[in-house]
């Protein structure tokens, strides 16, 4: 992997995924929960837990790379607009840097609804191994 | 840039890595010597310094280091007169 180079993967927030995602993590606020809650924060209805992201870019870096043998070093990410139920979200990558001395790469990244509304975006580190 | 100056931007660095607020740095300090500098914040340690004084570092210069002085003199060696 170079500097320059990009990968795009699709997501959908579908209910096998947001109900594993309960189911495993507990997190049962209202906002998460209850349409009518979240429609009186200014919602359009029940927000997707954001964490779901993280299990999604947690896939893209174990299985969607060329190379497996990596590990993640940080991760951040901000979040400027909801996901709701059945949203499907177009992931895209870019490799910014390379520290070869460390094998370590840093890649920018970010998540957007099909009509272009930027959801989250962020940078994670990995090493390779 | 002088080696005092390059420690204190270092020390700063370490203490954001590590998460050790407290934290001093000498150009004695060795690995050995903080709890926090394992395997993995080495790694994070060295991205980070590259990233800040806009160096890359080779692999085998990391391997020399045997102590924060001998990575202090890597970084002005590299760093514009």
């Amino acid at each position: 992997m170079k500097a320059g180079d990009n990968f795009s993967r699709v997501f959908v927030v579908d209910e096998p995924v947001y109900s594993g995602f309960i189911q495993t993590f507990h997190d049962t606020n209202p906002l998460h929960t209850n349409d009518e809650f979240a429609r009186s924060m200014g919602f359009k209805s029940k927000v997707m837990h954001g964490n779901i992201l993280n299990g999604f870019i947690s896939y893209f870096i174990g299985e969607c790379l060329p190379q497996k043998n990596v590990f993640i070093l940080t991760q951040e990410i901000s979040y400027s607009n909801p996901v709701y139920i059945g949203d499907q979200l177009n992931f895209s990558a870019t490799i910014t840097e390379v520290h070869e001395s460390v094998n370590v790469t840093d890649i920018k990244y970010k998540f957007s609804k099909t009509d272009g509304t930027k959801v989250a975006f962020g940078k994670i580190k990995i090493g390779l191994r | 840039m002088s080696t005092s100056n390059t420690l204190e931007q270092v020390n700063v660095i370490f203490r954001d890595v590590l998460d050790n607020d407290s934290l001093v740095i000498t150009p004695e300090t060795r690995a050995d010597d903080v709890e926090e500098w394992d395997s993995l914040s080495h790694i994070q340690l060295i991205v980070n310094i590259e990233k800040h004084f806009k160096v890359k570092f080779l692999v085998n210069e990391i391997r020399e280091w045997k102590n924060v002085g001998e990575m202090i003199d890597c970084i002005n060696r590299k760093l514009p007169a």
